[in-house]
């Protein structure tokens, strides 16, 4: 068996970090690497070089800042890194902002002690998962983008694409599918209406995620402004 | 003439005039001034000899006559002189020849033909070469001079070249060039009142379009004023005698009828009173006369008439002249003032001028009025300047106040847009604090309280409890979601809430078939009506979860026209529809009515249908 995943986790609330590393714990495949509460800490632990780290669970309202600059922090000294937010609500700006600032997916508070465990490995398993709502507001990215561009959007699975695309530009087949999230449905029924494996779709969507992600300051305030999100970052 | 100017007003105005003359007259010229001279004339056939001190006017001796004749002028010189000397004539004409000791200066104009050219009009300058004077001399002028002309010969000046010609420059620059200045002014002046009278146009309230006459009362003498003046710069006349004659004369005439009533203009004496009227039909009369009277006087040997109405046009001046004064006087206007001044200016200058053309001939240079009558041309470039300044001062008064009007008007705007916006946004405030209240009653509140219920007694399970407030969190994450759907997104509400009943569903042992088409967003719904239609399929869908004991679930959108239409199916036992509803359905139908939709549950074991039609406007 290969060596277990190794966890951060900065969140201030202390029953709710104590019940996040206890569900780490339990799971033989994740090892808890340490619990922190502030922003300041977080990046004390990332900056010790003798610290590796596979997967961040941040919170976002940290007493000393945001848990989006612990995201950035940990992408530039740990890339192998992968980030997921512990969300209250996973609503719509929060978790857009995390996927901007690199995170690959979040989890909610009230999840159970299985769901968290089973999140993190799925992620790194390749899995992201994504709301409808985040995958219409990237559809109105890709829109916008396309309309910057001067072209109009092709119709949905009128061609399937599998040439690489720019950053920022989705593939026929990842627009069909963000489409169809938006639309409700799930990765298997997805898998079954476009006829490639569930695996394939989620491949797909961590694309998406990693096209969404922007990899600096300026860039995450000129994409933002793009997206019209800028008011409420 | 002499009989209207022998009366005491007449005396008086003599005086005046001759003290203004001695004014004017000056400085004599060094050089030899000849002006004894030994006539031979020649009128009406009849010739007599006579001697005669220059000048010699022709038309004061010879009233209405025209005639030739030959001036011997002799004079002797100490010493012959050895330079050049030059001879100057002030005025020699109307056509003239001149001779020295025998041999012929100069000579110009045809002295056989009567009113021909006119060469009497500039003063003369003759070289005399060096050898043509003797000590004993002899200067012999021919003239022939027409009537009414200024014909006649003035002294003569002889002596050195750099002596004489200065004086005659002098008195050059003075007639020809003072003339042709004068004549300039009145042009340009005259033209530029007709273009300003022909574009200062108003338009009156009935739509008719006004001009302001005073421009063209002065248009029309400034342009008269210089046929006036020009006409005597011309020595080859175009018109035939005597009708060359009596253009000046009618000029004058129409200068002095249109001044006047320039000045009555500007005055503001009103067109409709009675003495202005009479005094406007006088000089009208006068003015149409002028051309008559030059007839007769130049043309038929009558220049009785022609004295007449000078003196008629004099005291028509004088009287106005009088009586303006007055006017400016009681009135206390600048402008009124101004052109006081320039009548009387005029009206003494003009009498000086009368004096001395008509009354004492003695050749002078030009007649002062050229230059004084400028002062009218001045007096209304000043009228001109005020109006515009007055105008532009209105102009710049109306700008503020307009200026200021605007800024009040955008204050009031400003202020009551900003009131209407706090207004708005206050209404906002209330509309939304009412939905966010309603959502926490019937969602996060009943649920919260509901587990506070079950705790209470004791004997609920614990596992019931969770589920309580499993519920209201997602009431809670449902009500956060709400805000950012899209306003009539039926689509992104549905996939919406079954992401977050995702959990839930796995948890059951429910299959969920999901046919839900792209919907374009029903008009209709707004945020309230989307909170509305959430727990509508929230509550259809927690029903099947925890009543109906289904395997499967079916939830349907598909477009209907402009409206949508949902539909929950579960293959449940079923329930009884016309039995009294429990609080759930109570809760559905309420809210269906709340947004306008329509509401159809169909029950029976194995199928149960909550079919919900939004109609899209």
């Amino acid at each position: 068996m290969e060596s277990p995943f190794r966890v951060l986790i900065v969140e201030d609330d202390e029953p709710m970090r104590e019940f996040f590393a206890a569900s780490i714990e339990r799971n033989p495949r994740l090892r808890l690497l340490a619990g922190v509460g502030s922003v300041t800490l977080a990046r004390r632990w990332l900056d010790d070089p003798a610290h590796g780290v596979d997967v961040l669970l941040t919170d976002l309202g940290l007493p000393d800042g945001s848990g989006l600059d612990v995201i950035r922090h940990a992408r530039q000294r740990h890339p192998a890194c992968e980030a997921l937010v512990i969300s209250m609500f996973g609503d719509e700006d929060n978790v857009l902002a995390s996927i901007e600032a690199g995170a690959l997916g979040y989890i909610h508070k009230d999840a159970t002690p299985d769901d968290i465990a089973q999140t993190i490995l799925e992620m790194k398993a390749g899995a992201s998962p994504i709301s409808p709502m985040i995958a219409r507001r990237v559809l109105a990215k890709y829109r916008s983008s396309l309309q910057d561009r001067g072209s109009v959007p092709e119709a949905p699975g009128a061609t399937a694409d599998p040439s690489p695309t720019p950053r920022g530009l989705l593939s026929a087949r990842e627009q069909q599918v963000l489409e169809l999230i938006a639309r409700g449905f799930s990765y298997a029924e997805i898998s079954r209406l476009t006829g490639v494996s569930v695996h394939t779709v989620q491949t797909h969507i961590k694309n998406l995620y990693g096209k969404l992600a922007v990899h600096s300051k300026s860039e995450a305030v000129f994409e933002a402004t793009r997206m019209g999100l800028l008011p409420r970052f | 003439m002499s009989r209207v100017w022998s009366t005491p007003f007449g005396l008086l105005i003599r005086l005046l005039a001759g003290s203004i003359l001695c004014l004017s007259t000056g400085l004599q010229a060094a050089p030899l001034d000849l002006t004894r001279a030994q006539v031979t004339l020649e009128v009406d056939g009849a010739s007599s000899v006579r001697s005669v001190t220059l000048p010699y006017p022709w038309d004061r001796y010879h009233k209405g006559q025209e005639g030739r004749a030959v001036f011997l002028v002799d004079f002797d010189l100490a010493t012959v002189p050895d330079g050049p000397w030059a001879l100057y004539l002030p005025r020699v004409g109307t056509a003239y020849e001149i001779w020295l000791n025998g041999r012929m200066l100069e000579h110009r104009g045809d002295m056989a033909q009567f009113n021909g050219g006119d060469y009497g009009q500039v003063p003369r300058y003759l070289n005399v070469p060096v050898g043509y004077l003797a000590p004993h001399n002899r200067i012999e002028v021919r003239i022939r001079a027409d009537v009414g002309r200024r014909g006649g010969l003035s002294r003569l000046v002889l002596g050195p070249m750099d002596e004489v010609y200065p004086l005659y420059l002098r008195e050059y620059r003075l007639r020809s060039v003072g003339s042709m200045l004068v004549m300039g002014f009145s042009l340009v002046v005259g033209l530029v009142s007709l273009a300003l009278w022909a574009t200062q146009t108003r338009v009156t309230d009935w739509g008719a379009i006004q001009r302001d006459p005073l421009y063209l009362y002065a248009g029309l003498a400034e342009l008269f004023w210089t046929v006036r003046v020009g006409h005597t710069q011309i020595e080859v006349p175009p018109l035939d005698w005597p009708w060359w004659g009596v253009l000046p004369v009618t000029a004058l005439g129409a200068w002095g009828a249109f001044m006047t009533f320039f000045c009555l203009e500007l005055a503001g004496v009103r067109r409709s009173s009675r003495l202005a009227g009479g005094f406007r039909r006088w000089l009208m009369l006068l003015m149409l006369l002028g051309p008559l009277v030059g007839v007769l006087a130049l043309g038929l040997g009558r220049p009785l008439v022609l004295t007449v109405w000078y003196a008629a046009l004099g005291l028509s001046f004088l009287a106005f002249g009088a009586w303006f004064i007055g006017h400016a006087v009681r009135t206390p206007s600048r402008m009124q003032r101004v052109v006081a001044a320039a009548v009387v200016i005029n009206v003494v200058t003009g009498l000086r001028d009368l004096y001395v053309f008509r009354i004492e001939p003695a050749y002078p240079s030009n007649a002062l009025m050229y230059y004084t009558s400028m002062l009218f041309g001045l007096t209304l470039g000043y009228v001109v300047l005020a109006r515009f300044r007055a105008v532009s001062a209105q102009a710049r008064e109306l700008m503020q106040a307009m200026a200021a009007r605007i800024a009040e008007r955008e204050r009031e705007l400003n202020s009551s847009y900003q009131r209407l916006e706090a207004l708005a946004r206050e209404q906002e405030r209330t509309n939304e604090r009412a939905r966010i209240l309603r959502d926490m009653h019937d969602g996060v509140g009943s649920h919260i309280s509901a587990a506070i219920r079950q705790l209470q007694s004791g004997r609920a399970r614990q596992e019931d409890v969770l589920q309580t407030l499993r519920d209201s969190l997602d009431q809670l994450k449902l009500t956060i979601d709400a805000m950012h759907l899209p306003p009539g997104d039926v689509t992104a509400l549905l996939a919406n809430l079954r992401y977050r009943l995702e959990p839930r569903l796995q948890a059951s042992d429910i299959a969920l078939e999901w046919d839900v088409d792209l919907i374009d967003p029903v008009e209709r719904l707004d945020a309230h009506a989307m909170r509305h239609l959430q727990f509508m399929v929230f509550e259809a869908i927690s029903n099947v979860l925890q009543h109906a004991d289904a395997h499967r679930l079916r939830v349907e959108a598909a477009q209907v026209g402009p409206g949508v239409r949902l539909g929950i199916i579960d293959n449940g036992r079923g329930f009884d529809v016309s039995a009294p509803p429990r609080k759930g359905l109570l809760s559905l139908r309420e809210r269906a009515q709340a947004i306008g939709a329509q509401l159809r549950i169909e029950s029976a074991p194995g199928r149960t249908l909550v079919e919900v039609f939004v109609p899209g406007t």
